[in-house]
């Protein structure tokens, strides 16, 4: 509502300001309990720097995969927007249909882009046939999180480091009388904690095109989350309802991603939060995917200077100032080293607990997109296949995996 | 004979003229009927056959592979049990309820317009909205639903099995329980669906004459009972027909409320995965068009036939003209 309202304004001021040669760029993001903050916090002082470019908020997307989608459709209806936030992993399907656009020609007009920040590491995560399409504008890895108060009533003292000790933890709490000693977040976005526990082991789950799920390593990945649900006898909760729950200080132990820290700190019952690593099988994990999204651009327009003030907008939300408010007030870490380095410099000291995923940066892999038309539908096949473990329907974890296999080949594009 | 052949052909052309008007007169109506109608559903009936996926240029043809899915993949069976599921549950029970409620408020007069109000209020607030209430209602640990339940702990209330058991290992999830996810869908939608039956039976209600009840009660039909079974149930036909067809083809359509619990998988276990939130999650959320087109087509089949069958029993069976 913040945000039609928020348009709605900006529109006014829009058409009233034509004379003064306004140029308007439509933008959308996902995730909105996370980032509504962050944009609020950029938009006073990039009003100030540009006064001359209004940015037209639209209705933000639910989640990564609905903001694909919707690109998807407004690409078929001809509405796209100037600059859309994506999900690392769903860029590639939007280069391929052509939807989004290369960056390199505002690249090579920029003079000092290595000093903006941009470094290639994080670059190569938006980087598709040695073009850069995206800005990659918040990264985020799985944490653990844990509320103190709960561990300590039961008789926790030291925070897991492997899986194994999460479920032994699971049952000292439980035999201590806490309820509801754990989330293991599987449901977020359908298929990014199956890839954690893939690159736990480095495995990749897409080699060359195809699909590693008759890995052997998948079949651990499998039965390691079967493990934690019933042995910790964890409740199937929707993402929201444990975010609410954990919130609210009824939950132990909720394995997640870094990215909710802000939106949790913001709504935190009275208890001690403290993240930690996340767990791995044998010790550290040996990778983990990284999550977020990347700045992409979409515009259809021809006038140059739409164009140029689309570039101006996607540079600024992810370098410098811009870069790093996402830090501020989400537990995202800006994929910029001058934001990291300079503008942020005290800033992990005083916040220990968005410091965690900084810590695991160098285990950061790719977030892997699914070969073919059918990413979205081979995201749910995983979703749908961890749900039956999660709520006790399979339990032969062999079994489970053999029928993911078949579902993913009928999506694949040689299937 | 001339004049006759004259008198035929005016007679003809007047007759042409009347049709050519009547034709020109339905002309707008039929007109975007077939574009807005019959040709979207041909669209969808020829991309069944097809695996389009939005935003690309071409398709190939996959003939009947995208039915044959349909009738053996376990995903889709469990749409048929939880859409059957729905529609067995919600349609008897909010036309019984209706129905009762019609009744009750029928004999009461005055102070029957705020009930009216009560129960009719649910129909006129947007579901969606009202599945974003439960969905806050019904969390599992901070909302109002198993709180309230959880202040029967304690109390002699514990002999009922279900408190107890909750009291013991937690209140049940509702929406992340498979075992109750669909139930509680139901719930909503009975909820939610009944008022409007209710509006329906109170119209067929005051439809029905007073004279045959004195008629009834002058033959010996003293009871009440007897007065309903006798001349009340009978002379609610044609609006029990329509009811039962009108709710059967809403509780096929059930879509906010799944798509406000669960966007992603449509219930624990797909346990609320009705056929339109699959058409949905198929062919909007996940662009498989030829998927989502198959499983339109069934779906038109199926209120096609509800429709069909209606018509057939109102000109059959319950018609007292």
């Amino acid at each position: 509502m913040k945000h039609t309202t928020t348009a709605m304004v900006l529109v006014l001021a829009a058409s009233a300001a034509i004379a003064e040669d306004k140029v308007t760029i439509e933008f959308a993001y996902p995730y909105s309990h996370l980032f509504d903050v962050t944009y609020e916090a950029m938009m006073p002082a990039f009003k100030e720097a540009h006064p001359n470019i209004e940015v037209k908020f639209r209705a933000t997307y639910e989640s990564y995969e609905d903001g694909t989608n919707t690109v998807l459709r407004e690409a078929v209806a001809g509405n796209l927007p100037d600059v859309t936030m994506q999900g690392l992993n769903r860029q590639q399907p939007l280069v391929e249909k052509g939807i989004a656009q290369s960056l390199e020609p505002f690249i090579a007009a920029e003079a000092d882009f290595e000093k903006d920040g941009y470094h290639e590491a994080m670059l190569s995560l938006s980087t598709f046939d040695g073009e850069v399409y995206g800005l990659p504008f918040s990264v985020s890895l799985p944490v653990g999180y844990y509320n103190m108060d709960i561990l300590r009533e039961g008789g926790i003292e030291e925070l897991p480091r492997t899986w194994d000790d999460v479920i032994a933890a699971c049952k000292t709490m439980r035999a201590n009388g806490i309820d509801n000693p754990i989330f293991w977040g599987w449901n977020i976005t359908g298929n990014w904690f199956m890839q954690a526990l893939l690159w736990s082991q480095d495995k990749a789950i897409v080699e060359n095109g195809n699909v590693t799920l008759d890995s052997p390593e998948t079949l651990v990945a499998l039965e390691q989350m079967q493990e934690i649900f019933t042995e910790c006898e964890m409740q199937n909760l929707e993402w929201k309802a444990a975010l609410a729950s954990f919130s609210a200080g009824d939950i132990g132990m909720m394995f997640w991603s870094t990215s909710a820290l802000g939106a949790v700190e913001r709504s935190q019952g009275d208890f001690e939060l403290v993240t930690g690593p996340f767990p791995g099988f044998d010790g550290k994990p040996m990778g983990l995917p990284a999550g977020g999204n990347a700045a992409m651009l979409t515009s259809t327009s021809d006038d140059p200077k739409v164009r140029e003030a689309a570039w101006t907008w996607l540079k600024y939300i992810t370098s410098g100032e811009g870069a790093a408010e996402v830090a501020k007030t989400t537990g995202y870490m800006p994929p910029n080293k001058a934001a990291n380095e300079i503008i942020l410099a005290d800033f992990y000291e005083q916040n220990p607990n968005k410091q965690t995923a900084v810590d695991q940066l160098p285990l950061l892999r790719d977030w892997l997109a699914y070969p073919g038309d059918n990413g979205l539908a081979i995201t749910q096949v995983i979703y749908d296949s961890i749900e039956r473990v999660v709520t006790g329907d399979a339990t032969d974890m062999k079994e489970l995996q053999q029928e993911m296999v078949e579902e993913v080949a009928d999506l694949l594009p040689n299937g | 004979m001339a004049v006759l052949d004259a008198g035929a052909i005016t007679q003809a052309t007047a007759g042409n003229r009347e049709a050519r008007t009547a034709w020109g007169l339905t002309a707008p109506a039929l007109l975007l009927m077939v574009l807005i109608l019959l040709v979207p559903v041909v669209v969808a009936g020829v991309l069944s056959f097809t695996n389009y996926s939005l935003g690309n240029a071409s398709f190939d043809w996959v003939g009947a592979e995208n039915y044959e899915r349909l009738f053996t993949r376990s995903t889709y069976e469990k749409m048929f049990i939880a859409t059957f599921t729905y529609v067995v549950t919600v349609v008897p029970i909010s036309v019984g309820l209706g129905l009762g409620a019609a009744l009750l408020l029928h004999s009461l007069g005055r102070i029957g317009d705020i009930y009216k109000t009560i129960y009719f209020l649910p129909v006129m607030a947007t579901l969606l909205a009202m599945a974003i209430a439960w969905e806050f209602m019904l969390h599992p640990t901070i909302g109002m639903v198993n709180r309230t339940l959880a202040m029967a702990c304690g109390t002699w209330l514990e002999v009922v099995p279900f408190v107890a058991n909750g009291c013991a290992g937690g209140f049940p999830l509702w929406l992340g329980d498979r075992d109750y996810a669909i139930w509680v869908v139901c719930f909503i939608g009975i909820w939610q669906g009944f008022g409007f039956n209710m509006v329906l039976y109170l119209a067929g209600l005051t439809a029905v004459h007073r004279e045959l009840y004195h008629a009834a009660e002058m033959d010996g039909a003293k009871s009440a009972w007897e007065r309903f079974r006798l001349v009340t149930w009978p002379a609610l036909g044609p609006t029990t027909v329509f009811v039962v067809t009108i709710s059967c083809i809403r509780a096929f359509q059930v879509f906010d409320t799944v798509e406000a619990f669960w966007p992603q998988g449509g219930g624990p276990n797909k346990s609320a995965y009705v056929m339109m939130f699959a058409i949905f999650e198929k062919g909007v959320q996940q662009n498989l068009i030829g998927m989502g087109s198959a499983i339109t087509m069934l779906f038109l089949a199926f209120v096609m036939s509800l429709t069909l069958i209606q018509r057939w029993l109102v000109e059959r069976k319950v018609h007292y003209g």
